[in-house]
Formats: C-alpha cells, sequence, structure tokens
C-alpha cells in the first residue's frame, strides 16, 4: 500500500496530465474543422459532454478536458477520506468527509443553478 | 512557485492584454487555477512541503467561503471588492516583507486545536541541508481567515493563494515554504468549487481554456523546481513585491482607471 503522500501525487499528476492531453486533441480536433465557431455550451449533463467527447466534437472535447480537471481535487478529498478511514483516524476522516459533502453540494447546485 | 494559482497574473493578462470580457476571462482562469494548482501540489506532496493535515483542516473554511462567495456574488458591487481587496494585499505585503527574518521561528507553542489534530511537522531544507521541524498554532484564527479567502476566491476567480500564504507564516507561525507549499495544495480544492459553477453557467470558453491548461500543466513544473532551491528570504522579498504591484493594480482597477500593462 502506499502511503498517503505518493496517492496524493500521482493521482494530481494523472488528473492534470489527462485534462492536458484531452484539451490538446479537442485543439487540434478544432484545427482539422478549419478553426469553426465554437459554441459555448452550459449544463449539457455528464453524459451528453462525454458522448461528444466521443464523437471528436472539439468543443465537446474540451469540456470532457475541463470536468476531468474539476474532478481531479474532488478526488483527492475522497482518497484521502478512505485513506484515513483505513488508518481509524476518524477525526480526519470527519474533517474530509465535511469538505467532500460541500464540493458535492457546490457541485450540485452549480448544475441546479 | 509562491503558493498561488496564477489567477491572479491571469486575469489581468486575459482583460488587460487580449481584451477578453471580465467573464469569460473569470471563467477560464479559474479552471487554469486547478491545474496549476494540481500539478504543482503533485510535487509538493511528494516531496513532503505539504502539510496535508493542516490543509485538509483549513479546508473546511475555505470551501464554505468559496460557496458563500458565489452566492454573495450576486449581490456586491464588484468595484468595492477590488479596492478592499487590493488594501488587503497593501497590508499583507508590508507585514510580509518586515518579518522577512522570521523564517524558521523558534519556541512556537502549538494551540490546543493543533495539538488534537497532530499538525506538528517537518520539511527537508534544501537550501541548507537540514530538516526543519515546526509547530502550528492559532489555529482557529487562521481557520476563520481561510474563510474569508475562500469568499474571495469565489467572488474573483482567484485561489485565495495571496491570503493563505502570509496568514499561515505570519499568524499560525508556520515556515513559508510549507505555507506556500499548503497553499497550493488547499486552492485546488477552493478553484475546482468555483470553476464548477463557473463551468455551468457557461462562462468557461474552450478555445480561451485549452491553451491554458496546457501551458499550465508545463509552467508549473519548472516553478517548483525553482522553489525548491531558493533560500526562504529571496522566497518572501519575491512575494512581497508581487503583492505591492498587483494590489496597486487592484486599488487602480476599482476606482475606474484603466489600467495599461
Amino acid at each position: 500500500m502506499l502511503d498517503l503522500n505518493r496517492l496524493i501525487s500521482y493521482s494530481l499528476r494523472i488528473g492534470v496530465l489527462t485534462s492536458a492531453l484531452l484539451s490538446l486533441v479537442g485543439l487540434t480536433a478544432w484545427a482539422a474543422t478549419g478553426y469553426a465557431n465554437l459554441s459555448r455550451a452550459s449544463g449539457s449533463g455528464v453524459s451528453g459532454t462525454i458522448a461528444s467527447a466521443a464523437s471528436g466534437n472539439p468543443a465537446g472535447l474540451i469540456y470532457l478536458a475541463v470536468a476531468v480537471l474539476v474532478a481531479t481535487p474532488v478526488f483527492r478529498v475522497a482518497l484521502s477520506t478512505f485513506y484515513f478511514a483505513r488508518d481509524g483516524d476518524k477525526r480526519y476522516v470527519l474533517i474530509t468527509v465535511a469538505v467532500l459533502s460541500m464540493l458535492i453540494f457546490a457541485l450540485v447546485s452549480g448544475v441546479s443553478g | 512557485m509562491f503558493g498561488l494559482g496564477g489567477g491572479i497574473l491571469i486575469i489581468p493578462f486575459l482583460t488587460l492584454v487580449e481584451g477578453v470580457p471580465v467573464p469569460l476571462a473569470v471563467g477560464a482562469s479559474i479552471v487554469s487555477v486547478v491545474a496549476t494548482s494540481s500539478s504543482s501540489a503533485a510535487t509538493y506532496v511528494r516531496d513532503r512541503l505539504t502539510n496535508i493535515r493542516l490543509g485538509m483542516f483549513l479546508e473546511i473554511g475555505a470551501v464554505a467561503g468559496a460557496i458563500t462567495g458565489a452566492f454573495v456574488s450576486v449581490f456586491l458591487p464588484a468595484a468595492a471588492l477590488f479596492i478592499l481587496f487590493g488594501m488587503l494585499l497593501l497590508y499583507a505585503t508590508t507585514v510580509m516583507i518586515r518579518s522577512r527574518r522570521l523564517d524558521f521561528p523558534s519556541k512556537v507553542l502549538p494551540d490546543r486545536t493543533a495539538t488534537l489534530l497532530g499538525l506538528s511537522g517537518q520539511y527537508e531544507e534544501h537550501t541548507k541541508n537540514t530538516v526543519v521541524k515546526y509547530e502550528v498554532t492559532r489555529t482557529p484564527v487562521t481557520l476563520f481567515v481561510a474563510y474569508f479567502a475562500g469568499i474571495v476566491s469565489g467572488l474573483l476567480g482567484v485561489g485565495g493563494g495571496i491570503i493563505y500564504v502570509p496568514t499561515m507564516n505570519l499568524v499560525s507561525k508556520i515556515p513559508v515554504k510549507v505555507a506556500s507549499a499548503t497553499s497550493n495544495f488547499m486552492i485546488g480544492v477552493t478553484a475546482a468549487a468555483s470553476a464548477s459553477v463557473y463551468l455551468f453557467r457557461g462562462d468557461v470558453d474552450p478555445i480561451l481554456t485549452a491553451p491554458l491548461i496546457i501551458g499550465v500543466a508545463g509552467g508549473a513544473i519548472l516553478g517548483t523546481r525553482i522553489l525548491k532551491l531558493t533560500p526562504p528570504t529571496r522566497v518572501k522579498i519575491a512575494f512581497g513585491l508581487l503583492l505591492a504591484t498587483i494590489s496597486i493594480l487592484m486599488i487602480l482597477k476599482g476606482f475606474n482607471i484603466p489600467v495599461v500593462l
């Protein structure tokens, strides 16, 4: 089992690199369309974004990159919760769960707002 | 490098130099702040410079603040905020520069919260080849300030590092490098909360954002190398100068004086 430092370090790195890669693919796809005007989609939903990214839509790819990026720190908090729970560190389970629930609240209220 | 997300540099650049409308600049900036924070935090966390426990604890205040900020942003005039924020920065600057000898605070007594949560730590100071042990004090005050920093972050689309770093260093007596690394760590979470709001509002432009993500992923890797090898006093002076410049720009902007870079 990896220690918390390495676990967090790897997950952050993988998240950012995945996002940068998706952005690069998205920009390349955009260049291939001859720099067409892209719509600024708002709240098209997670499944809609993935579907449009899978079909090679440049905006869809970049929005997927942004979603992966935003999810990275949230994932890091969730990961720490599991780590502290495994260690039986109740105080920090409580702290990370509090942070996580506020983040989820922000995401959910963002969707509806 | 300074524990900032970079939003404070990206917003003026996009609005003043590139002429991008403010909401889109803020939207693109907050997304790239998540990228900066996460990629540099990855390095600091691996090198054990970050105080993960302290970061997690302060995130409670910071995230609550970011959500508050997103909600009140509708009611507050932006000009008032810019001026207040600028003045706060100027204050932080003077204190930071005057206190530059406080790099390795000694005889710090941990407060009850810090003891209860096991917040004391140590890190390797590469410029002196020593391991520095430190205690954390006045934790509740710093948590309170983190809440306000979170509000500013939600309102202005910056990470809040410009407030976290001086507060952790001056109030809680945390060595400046640890404060920078821990601030970086926290910013990712606050910025992710704010970024999701901008994303759903439709204020994230794909063509503006994608190059920023790619650039930031590369740039932050360079900055982390520099921080590790720079003496703490220089970090403080560089940080102080950066703060002074930005605070003046922000106050000017608040008074509606056009700023040309």
